[in-house]
């Protein structure tokens, strides 16, 4: 609780509250441009957060830099429900299902009411998953200090195999792209013995492939020249928003499902690989089903807009646990977020807590005002942001290349990583639209030289014996955790039960 | 899904597979310290690859033959823009940010579409002025600045 204090005192820094502040805002923008998702947006500000900070020190600039990412995840997230309510047109995966009964109530004149019970759904999800995120943090890397290399080595085989098992329609796919993000990840210097690796002879590689720019090429780039080649323009009219404060009637029909989406989805965030799309699926779906009207779903329903919006800001709380406890990315995006706090040379894990607790507590503290920020914000300023909306693809395609160019260039200071960025944009852009998953790609790349120094420190105490992975209990049982994520899916296939998939997380 | 693709994809996995497998082979092999040498990750990683393309090839046997509809897509636009991206890196160092940047984006504008020209360099030099002036001379960010002939 201590801990929690300092946190705020961090977080209430000036330049802390101001960090917080542009996060959302420009997070909330990013949800709301069609074509950016969360993970786009962040990747995109990873670079222009790093030089924004490059006044203070070190430690200071990490706690900066993250406190805007997380604002701009959140804020993203929420963003997406805007352009699902008044266009029917989702700016993200997760926020498919608001668009069922947002749009719907939009076109009844209800689309102020709409608005503004996902601003309080979010709100209140944000507020139930930091509530047990700090709860759960402390014990859990509690729990994770006392793992060794092989433990740690299949906990994050686990998490591969979660998330490359419901990503994308094709497991194949999914796990090439994994193994391929892992390959990646081999090129440069060998850490544990300085071995150049797959360089040859080119001084830029030593370093390794650098994550951001794989990251911006992939996800930013890719969706532009995905934008470009299929010239996508949005111009269908825009849905008048109307009153903005609900009824009393549809704030209480809408408590209940606030509730239970943001337990749902917070538990639904914690399992790697689950994520935000899911959460709000299946919150949706609990609606549906336990509602004493099921069928006013699809026509207009409220509970249809308040559960899945809650469920899926709470997944995205839920995520960040696996990431700041044990040091593992659930989704795309908390991969992402980890990249950018290992550029700060801050190692995501159980020592988290104990290294770097500003860190740490200074985020979670910032998540909380940032969700309170994004409230207040939001219910005045939902016209404003629905105004975004209409910003004329022309400009805004060319501007996000050229951003991503600067970005890239500002961190690395060569133009060698200009043309590897233009390079991943079009893989990304290739392999995202022939169904080949991206967010496995980048896991593997961030994961990659965590797995491999596992595996290695794992096998050399046990004299290169495989078997000390099946030996530990823990290791074991994580393993076979990991063998069931992917056979249980394959199974209920064989058996023609469609698997609700996630296609972007 | 396309067929021709996923086999084009998986083929290109294979051999991408194949060569780490072979080039890790020219890695030295044990080290100091340590029994698995540097060698040993990529090896078995490049034999997974390997495994599992050959995988996608045979499920590509299976597809659906070739869908009617296909949706025309804009090369002309990408390609002009694609081109001019990677122009805009190589000038990048020689002539600065400022002049590239500005050009990149006039030419991006009109690419997507044609029209309103003003409105194009006023957006343009916004950006690329702005850009500049906040990052080199407020947060003394380094930039490639203005070309010598220019000073």
């Amino acid at each position: 609780m201590a801990f929690l204090l300092e946190g705020f005192q961090t977080a209430l820094q000036l330049h802390n509250l101001f960090f917080a502040f542009l996060g959302v805002v420009i997070g909330t923008a990013v949800g709301v441009l069609p074509g950016i998702g969360p993970m786009s947006g962040v990747a995109l500000l990873i670079p222009v957060t790093a030089s924004m900070t490059s006044g203070l020190n070190p430690a200071q600039a990490a706690t900066s830099s993250i406190i805007l990412l997380a604002g701009v995840y959140y804020g993203a997230m929420y963003g997406g429900s805007t352009t699902s309510i008044l266009l029917n047109t989702p700016g993200e995966s997760s926020s498919v299902v608001t668009a069922l009964d947002g749009y719907q109530m939009a076109k009844q004149g209800r689309a102020g009411s709409a608005l503004a019970i996902a601003a309080i759904g979010s709100f209140a999800a944000g507020i139930v998953s930091l509530i047990a995120l700090v709860l759960l943090a402390e014990p859990l890397s509690n729990v994770a200090l006392k793992f060794g290399p092989a433990e740690y080595f299949s906990l994050m085989i686990l998490g591969l195999a979660a998330v490359s098992g419901l990503a994308g329609n094709s497991m194949t796919k999914a796990w090439m792209m994994t193994v391929f993000g892992l390959l990646l990840s081999t090129i440069g210097l060998d850490s544990v013995s300085g071995v150049a690796r797959f360089t040859y002879n080119i001084s830029f590689l030593y370093g390794g492939l650098e994550f951001l720019t794989v990251a911006v090429g992939l996800f930013a780039l890719g969706e532009v020249f995905k934008a470009i080649l299929h010239n996508e323009q949005n111009n269908d009219g825009i849905a008048k928003i109307g009153r903005i404060i609900p009824s009393r009637e549809e704030l209480k029909e809408s408590t209940g499902p606030i509730a239970r989406g943001s337990l749902l989805g917070f538990l639904v965030g914690i399992l790697p690989g689950a994520g935000a799309t899911l959460a709000s699926f299946f919150s949706y779906m609990l609606e549906k089903k336990i509602s004493k009207h099921p069928e006013k779903f699809g026509k207009g329903a409220i509970a249809g807009v308040a559960a899945p919006e809650s469920a899926n800001n709470a997944a995205s709380g839920g995520a960040m646990i696996p990431l700041l406890t044990l040091g593992i990315p659930g989704s795309g995006t908390t991969a992402i977020l980890m990249g950018a706090l290992m550029m700060y040379n801050v190692q995501p894990g159980p020592l988290l807590f104990d290294e770097h607790p500003d860190v740490a507590w200074g985020l979670i503290a910032s998540m909380f005002i940032g969700n309170i920020m994004l409230l207040i914000l939001n219910m005045p300023l939902v016209k404003i942001f629905a105004k975004i909306i209409e910003t004329p693809t022309k400009y805004l395609l060319p501007l996000i290349i050229a951003i991503s160019i600067f970005g890239v260039y500002a961190v690395q200071v060569t133009t060698f990583d200009i043309f590897l960025l233009l390079g991943f944009g079009v893989l990304g852009y290739l392999l995202a639209a022939n169904d080949f998953p991206l967010a496995p790609l980048v896991l593997g790349l961030v994961l990659g030289p965590m797995i491999e120094n596992n595996m290695r420190r794992a096998l050399t105490t046990s004299n290169g014996d495989f078997f000390v992975f099946i030996e530990k209990p823990i290791s074991f049982v994580l393993l076979i955790a990991a063998i069931l994520w992917i056979v249980v899916p394959f199974i209920m296939k064989l058996k023609g039960k469609s698997v609700i998939v996630n296609e972007d997380m | 899904m396309s067929k021709t693709f996923d086999r084009v994809a998986a083929l290109t996995f294979l051999a991408i597979g194949v060569l780490f497998m072979i080039e890790s082979l020219q890695i030295s092999k044990s080290t100091y310290g340590s029994v698995v040498g540097p060698n040993v990750f990529p090896f078995l990683l490049g034999l997974i690859l390997v495994v599992l393309s050959i995988k996608l090839l045979f499920e590509t046997i299976g597809y659906p033959s070739t869908r009617g509809e296909k949706q025309r897509l804009q090369y002309k636009k990408f390609w002009m823009i694609f081109i001019s991206a990677i122009f805009y890196a190589i000038l990048l160092e020689p002539i600065g940010y400022v002049i590239t940047t500005f050009l990149f984006l006039i030419i991006g504008f009109q690419t997507v579409e044609k029209g309103s020209i003003w409105k194009s360099i006023v957006i343009a030099a916004c950006f690329s002025f702005g850009v500049y002036g906040l990052y080199v001379k407020m947060l003394q960010g380094t930039l490639p600045s203005w070309p010598i002939w220019l000073k």
